[in-house]
C-alpha cells in the first residue's frame, strides 16, 4: 500500500506541484491581499479600502449589473439558439451538412483578439460594414459605440456569434446519444416533430443543456476580452464594463491589487453560487 | 546628491552649449517608448543627436499612448524589469507613477538637471514632474487648445470663424456648416467615453478634477458644470460626430469633418496626415468661450520624458533629453516638422513661430496658438487622475444619455464617488 | 430512416410531400442563418485584402481584392508579426506537450491506483472546474512578475497556465475504459509501472490524446489575458497580444490588422476542417461527465 502511494504520487507530483504553486498559493495569497491597502508602498492592513469600498462602489455595482444583464439576456438566447441549431443540424433532411456545420462551428476556433478586431471594424459607426448595410436596406444607422444600449447589444451579438456553435456541438453530441427508436415509435404514433422536440428531445437533453448553462455562466462571469477590445474598455463610459474588465482595470491599470483581489473573490463566489443554483434548479424538475 | 554637486558645473556648460559637449563621452544604446506623432518627432531628433554623438544608438518604439502607460506601470510593478531607458509620460498622468513607484525612475537632479536647467521651462509644466526634492521628468511639449477648421466648408456655409466667440455662436455656425455641406460633421468627439472635450472646456473655465494643490476635489465647481452643460448642448445639437482618435484622422482625410478641437500638437497630425489636395484648406481659430467675455484658452495634453532606474546608460539617456527637450535646436525641429508645441521658453521665441504657413492658407498658426499660452489656467493631474477620469467617463456617458437631472447633479455624483475612492475632500460650493 | 412498407403508397406520398415542405422550411431557416454566421469570417478575409480606402468606401464590397501581401508586409513592418507568430507556435507546442503529459500522468494515477487522499485530489480537480480563472490571475501575476521577476520569459508564458482539470478528467475517463487486466498482466510480467504507462496505456489512448492535444493547442494559441500580462516586450509577445495592441492604433491600417487576424485564424480553421472528428470529441469531452 505504501509503495502504491509513492507510485501514485509520483505520477501526480508534477501536476499537483503546478497546482500548488500557481493555484493554491495564489488563492490563499489573494485572500490576504484582499484586506490590504495597496495604493501606496508599503502595503497596509485596511479592509475598508477593499471590502468596505466594494459594498459602496457604484463602479463595481455597475459592472455587476452589466454582467448580470449579459447573463440574463445573452445566455438564454444563446442556449436556445444552440439547441435549435443542434436539432436542425442533426436533421436528415439537411443538405450540405458539412458546410452548415462549418458555418456555425468555425467561430469556435477563432481567437478572442481576431474576432474582436473584426467586430470592432465591421460595426464602426462611420462607414462600417453593418451601418452601410443597414442604410442600404433603408434602416437607420446605429451608434454602436456611443449608445449604451447599442454597445451592450453589440457585445451580446458578438459573444453569441462566438459561442453558440460551441454549445451546439455539445448539445449535438447529447442529441446523438438519444436512441433512434424513441423517435421512430413517436413517428408511428403520429406525434408531430414539434411536439417530439418539446416532449422527447428537450427532457432528454436536459443534463447536457444544464452543463452548457453552467459553462456559460462561468464564461460570462469572466468576460473580458470582448468589452476590452470591441467596445474600447467597456465603453461608452462604462456601459459595457463587465466584472472581468473591472477586475482587469483595477488590477492592472490602476494597480490596485488589494481591491482587485476582493473583486476576484466576489466573482468566484458568484460563479460558484449561480452554478450551484442552476444545478439545483435542474435537479428539482428532473 | 554629492554626485550631483560634482557634476553640476559640467551640466551648466552643457545647457549653454546645446548638449553636444557632455554627450561626446556618453555611449550606449537607449530605447524610448512613445506614441503616434510624438514618437516620430523623437525619432527625427534622434537622427541629429546620433550624428553628433556617434557612440550612442537611439531606438524609438511607437507603442500607442495607452500601451506606453500600461506597460510602464506594469514594468514598474514588476520591479523595473523590461523597461526601456526613456519613457514618455503625459503630464496629467505623471504623478500616478511617482506616487506608486518612485524607485522606478531616475532622479534627474542626480544626472545634472539643476535649477538653471529646470528654470528654462515654465512653472506649470514642472509641478507634476516633481515629488519632494526629486525631479523625475523633463518637460517636453504643451497643448494650447484651438479649433482646427476647414476653410472651404465654413465658406460654403458663409460662416466667418472670426465671428465665433461663444459656444452658442459655434452651435449656430455648426448648423449652417452641416446644412451647406451634406455628410460633413461640424466636429467630432469620442462619445465612447473619452473625457477630452470635458477637460478642455473645464480647463478653459478654470476648473479641473482637483484643486491645484491636489488637496481637494473641484469637479463639481461651477466652471466644470458649465463645461459639461456646454458639451451636452453641442452633442444634443447633433454637431458632435462620434469618433475616436483614429476615426477622427480618417474623417480628416476623407473630408467629412469641418472642425476639430484639440491641443496645438494636433497641427502636425493634420498637416502630415491629410492628402495633398487639402493643403491651403485648413485654418485655426481661438476656442470659443461659454460667455461673450469669457476665457478662450485651455491646455490639453503635453508630455514629459522620464529616465527609468533600470536604464544601463542613464548618462546617454540624459544627454538625449538635453538635446531633444533642453535645446532650442531639438524643440524647434519638433515644432517645425511635427507641430509639437515646445515648452522650452527660448524655443517659443524662435523666428520660425512668426512664419506664415502655406498649408494653413497663409496663416501664421503658431503665433495664434502660442498667443493663448499666457492665459492658460494651470490644472493638476494628481496621483488620482486615473480614478477620477474613470468615474467621469461613466458619469459623463450617463449625463449625455439623460440619466441625470442636471450637470450639477451629475458632477456632484462624480465628486462624491471620487471622494470615496481617493479620500480627498470635495471643495465647498462657491 | 427505415424503409417504408411498399403496401402503403398513398400514405407515403403524403408523407413525402410533408417531408419536402419540411426540408424547404428547414433550408429557409438554415441557409440565411449560416450565411449570416459566415459573414464576419468572410469579411475578415475580404478586408485583409483591401487598402483602408476600400474598407471605408461608401459602397459595400464583398469580394476580395489583391492587397493581402501588402497588408501582411505592413503588419510585419509595424510589429514584427512573424516573430510573435513563431512565439505563439512554440509556446502552444511546448504547452500542449507538457500539459498532455502532466494531465495523462495524473489521470492514470487516478484510475490505476488506490492511494491515500485520492478522494481529495478528485474533489479538488472537480472543484476547480467551476472556479473562474480570474480569482488567481492577480496573485499569479504578482508571483511571476514581481516575486520571481520572470516577465518576458518562456517559463512565464508556458508554465503557470499548465494546470487544467478538464484534461485530467478526459484522460481518466479514457484510461478507465481500457481493459484493466491488460495492465495487471503486464505488472505480473514485471514491467515497470512507468513503462506500463508509456508503452501500454498511452498508445491505447491515442485518439483521446489527439483530441486533448488539439483542444489544448487551440486554448494556448488563442490565450490572451495571461500573455498580455507577462509578455510586455515585443520580442516575447504572442501573436494575439501583438495583434490586440494594434487595435485602436492610428498608424496601423485596418487591412493590416485583418491580415493579422487571418494569419491567426486560418491555421486553426484548417485544423478544424481536417481534424474535425477529434476536435469535436475534445470539445464534448467535458459534457460526457
Amino acid at each position: 500500500m505504501r509503495r502504491r502511494n509513492i507510485t501514485a504520487y509520483g505520477f501526480l507530483a508534477p501536476y499537483l506541484l503546478i497546482f500548488a504553486a500557481f493555484w493554491v498559493w495564489p488563492i490563499i495569497y489573494s485572500f490576504w491581499l484582499s484586506f490590504l491597502f495597496t495604493r501606496r508602498q508599503p502595503w497596509t492592513f485596511n479592509p475598508n479600502t477593499t471590502w468596505g469600498r466594494l459594498v459602496e462602489d457604484p463602479a463595481f455595482w455597475n459592472a455587476l449589473k452589466n454582467t448580470l444583464v449579459i447573463l440574463v439576456v445573452q445566455v438564454p438566447i444563446m442556449i436556445a439558439l444552440a439547441t435549435v441549431l443542434a436539432v436542425l443540424l442533426n436533421s436528415t433532411l439537411l443538405r450540405a451538412r458539412g458546410l452548415m456545420r462549418f458555418a456555425f462551428f468555425a467561430p469556435v476556433v477563432v481567437g478572442e483578439v481576431a474576432y474582436a478586431a473584426v467586430f470592432r471594424l465591421i460595426f464602426s459607426e462611420d462607414l462600417g460594414f453593418v451601418n452601410k448595410a443597414l442604410a442600404a436596406i433603408g434602416l437607420p444607422e446605429v451608434a454602436w459605440f456611443s449608445s449604451p444600449t447599442a454597445a451592450m447589444a453589440l457585445i451580446i451579438m458578438a459573444v453569441t456569434w462566438r459561442w453558440a456553435g460551441y454549445n451546439a456541438i455539445i448539445i449535438l453530441s447529447g442529441l446523438q446519444s438519444i436512441p433512434d427508436d424513441v423517435y421512430e415509435a413517436a413517428t408511428l404514433d403520429r406525434v408531430s416533430p414539434v411536439r417530439q422536440f418539446f416532449f422527447i428531445t428537450l427532457p432528454l437533453l436536459k443534463p447536457v443543456i444544464l452543463f452548457c448553462v453552467v459553462l456559460s455562466v462561468i464564461g460570462t462571469m469572466q468576460l473580458f476580452a470582448e468589452p476590452f477590445l470591441i467596445t474600447n474598455e467597456g465603453g461608452p463610459g462604462s456601459a459595457t464594463e463587465t466584472l472581468g474588465l473591472f477586475l482587469y482595470l483595477q488590477g492592472f491599470r490602476v494597480l490596485n491589487f488589494g481591491y482587485a483581489s476582493a473583486v476576484a473573490y466576489t466573482i468566484a463566489a458568484l460563479a460558484v453560487l449561480i452554478s450551484l443554483l442552476n444545478m439545483w434548479a435542474g435537479r428539482e424538475r428532473a | 546628491m554629492r554626485r550631483a554637486a560634482a557634476l553640476a558645473p559640467l551640466m551648466l556648460g552643457l545647457v549653454a552649449a546645446s548638449g553636444a559637449a557632455r554627450a561626446q563621452e556618453a555611449t550606449g544604446e537607449i530605447t524610448i517608448w512613445s506614441w503616434d506623432i510624438a514618437a516620430a518627432a523623437l525619432e527625427r531628433v534622434a537622427q541629429d543627436f546620433m550624428a553628433q554623438n556617434p557612440g550612442v544608438t537611439v531606438t524609438v518604439e511607437d507603442l500607442g499612448n495607452q500601451q506606453v502607460f500600461d506597460r510602464t506601470l506594469a514594468g514598474c510593478a514588476a520591479g523595473g524589469a523590461d523597461l526601456p531607458d526613456i519613457v514618455s509620460v503625459e503630464n496629467h498622468e505623471a504623478e500616478i507613477f511617482w506616487a506608486q513607484f518612485p524607485d522606478c525612475f531616475a532622479d534627474l537632479t542626480t544626472l545634472g538637471y539643476d535649477e538653471t536647467a529646470a528654470g528654462a521651462f515654465p512653472e506649470f509644466k514642472r509641478t507634476e514632474l516633481m515629488a519632494g526634492d526629486a525631479v523625475y521628468g523633463m518637460p517636453w511639449d504643451s497643448g494650447p487648445v484651438v479649433v482646427f477648421y476647414r476653410r472651404d466648408f465654413y465658406e460654403n456655409a458663409g460662416v466667418d470663424p472670426s465671428t465665433i466667440a461663444t459656444w452658442d455662436d459655434f452651435i449656430a455656425a455648426g448648423q449652417k456648416v452641416q446644412e451647406a455641406n451634406p455628410g460633413v460633421s461640424m466636429t467630432q468627439g469620442d462619445l465612447n467615453g473619452d473625457t477630452e472635450w470635458f477637460r478642455m472646456l473645464a480647463n478653459e473655465q478654470g476648473c479641473g478634477y482637483f484643486s491645484n494643490d491636489a488637496a481637494s476635489i473641484t469637479i463639481s465647481q461651477p466652471g466644470c458644470v458649465a463645461a459639461l452643460d456646454t458639451y451636452k448642448k453641442l452633442v444634443d445639437a447633433g454637431l458632435v460626430g462620434a469618433a475616436n482618435w483614429g476615426e477622427k484622422i480618417s474623417s480628416n482625410n476623407a473630408g467629412t469633418v469641418a472642425s476639430q478641437l484639440y491641443g496645438g500638437w494636433y497641427e502636425g497630425t493634420i498637416r502630415t496626415g491629410v492628402p495633398a489636395d487639402q493643403a491651403g484648406k485648413w485654418g485655426v481659430y481661438q476656442m470659443p468661450s461659454v460667455s461673450a467675455d469669457g476665457a478662450r484658452a485651455a491646455n490639453l495634453g503635453g508630455s514629459a520624458l522620464a529616465i527609468t532606474s533600470a536604464s544601463d546608460a542613464p548618462e546617454a539617456a540624459f544627454a538625449y533629453l538635453q538635446y531633444a527637450l533642453g535645446s532650442s535646436e531639438g524643440q524647434v525641429t519638433m515644432l517645425r516638422e511635427f507641430g509639437l508645441v515646445p515648452s522650452l521658453l527660448t524655443a517659443v521665441e524662435d523666428p520660425y513661430v512668426q512664419e506664415a504657413s502655406d498649408f494653413w492658407g497663409g496663416q501664421a498658426v503658431w503665433q495664434d496658438v502660442l498667443a493663448t499660452l499666457p492665459n492658460i489656467n494651470p490644472s493638476r493631474g494628481t496621483p488620482f487622475f486615473g480614478d477620477a477620469d474613470a468615474i467621469l467617463r461613466t458619469v459623463q456617458t450617463g449625463f449625455l444619455n439623460g440619466e441625470y437631472e442636471s450637470a450639477q447633479a451629475a458632477l456632484d455624483d462624480a465628486a462624491s464617488q471620487i471622494e470615496a475612492v481617493t479620500g480627498l475632500p470635495v471643495a465647498a460650493a462657491q | 430512416m427505415t424503409t417504408l412498407p411498399a403496401a402503403a403508397p398513398l400514405r407515403s406520398r403524403s408523407r413525402a410531400r410533408s417531408r419536402l415542405w419540411r426540408a424547404i422550411l428547414l433550408h429557409a431557416v438554415m441557409v440565411p442563418l449560416a450565411l449570416l454566421w459566415l459573414l464576419p469570417l468572410w469579411l475578415m478575409f475580404v478586408f485583409a485584402t483591401m487598402p483602408d480606402q476600400g474598407i471605408f468606401s461608401p459602397g459595400i464590397n464583398l469580394l476580395p481584392q489583391d492587397r493581402f501581401m501588402e497588408n501582411v508586409r505592413a503588419l510585419e513592418a509595424e510589429t514584427g508579426f512573424l516573430r510573435t507568430f513563431v512565439n505563439s507556435v512554440l509556446v502552444a507546442l511546448v504547452y500542449t506537450a507538457l500539459s498532455v503529459l502532466l494531465t495523462s500522468m495524473a489521470g492514470w494515477a487516478l484510475v490505476r491506483y488506490r492511494f491515500w487522499g485520492k478522494g481529495l485530489v478528485l474533489a479538488i480537480i472537480l472543484g476547480t472546474l467551476t472556479l473562474p480563472y480570474f480569482v488567481v490571475v492577480i496573485p499569479q501575476y504578482i508571483l511571476v512578475a514581481r516575486d520571481l521577476g520572470l516577465t518576458n520569459t518562456w517559463f512565464a508564458l508556458i508554465v503557470p497556465p499548465l494546470f487544467n482539470s478538464l484534461g485530467v478528467l478526459f484522460m481518466r475517463q479514457s484510461f478507465s475504459m481500457m481493459p484493466q487486466e491488460l495492465f495487471d498482466a503486464a505488472r505480473v510480467e514485471g514491467v515497470k509501472e512507468w513503462q506500463i504507462f508509456t508503452r501500454v496505456a498511452l498508445p491505447m489512448a491515442k485518439p483521446t490524446l489527439a483530441a486533448l492535444s488539439i483542444i489544448l493547442f487551440l486554448a494556448s494559441w488563442n490565450n490572451y489575458l495571461w500573455p498580455l500580462l507577462v509578455a510586455t516586450q515585443s520580442h516575447m509577445m504572442t501573436a494575439p497580444v501583438a495583434l490586440g495592441s494594434l487595435i485602436g492604433l492610428t498608424r496601423v491600417s485596418w487591412g493590416a490588422i485583418m491580415a493579422g487576424a487571418v494569419l491567426l485564424t486560418a491555421p486553426m480553421l484548417l485544423v478544424f476542417v481536417f481534424l474535425q472528428r477529434w476536435f469535436m470529441s475534445g470539445i464534448t469531452a467535458g459534457a460526457v461527465k
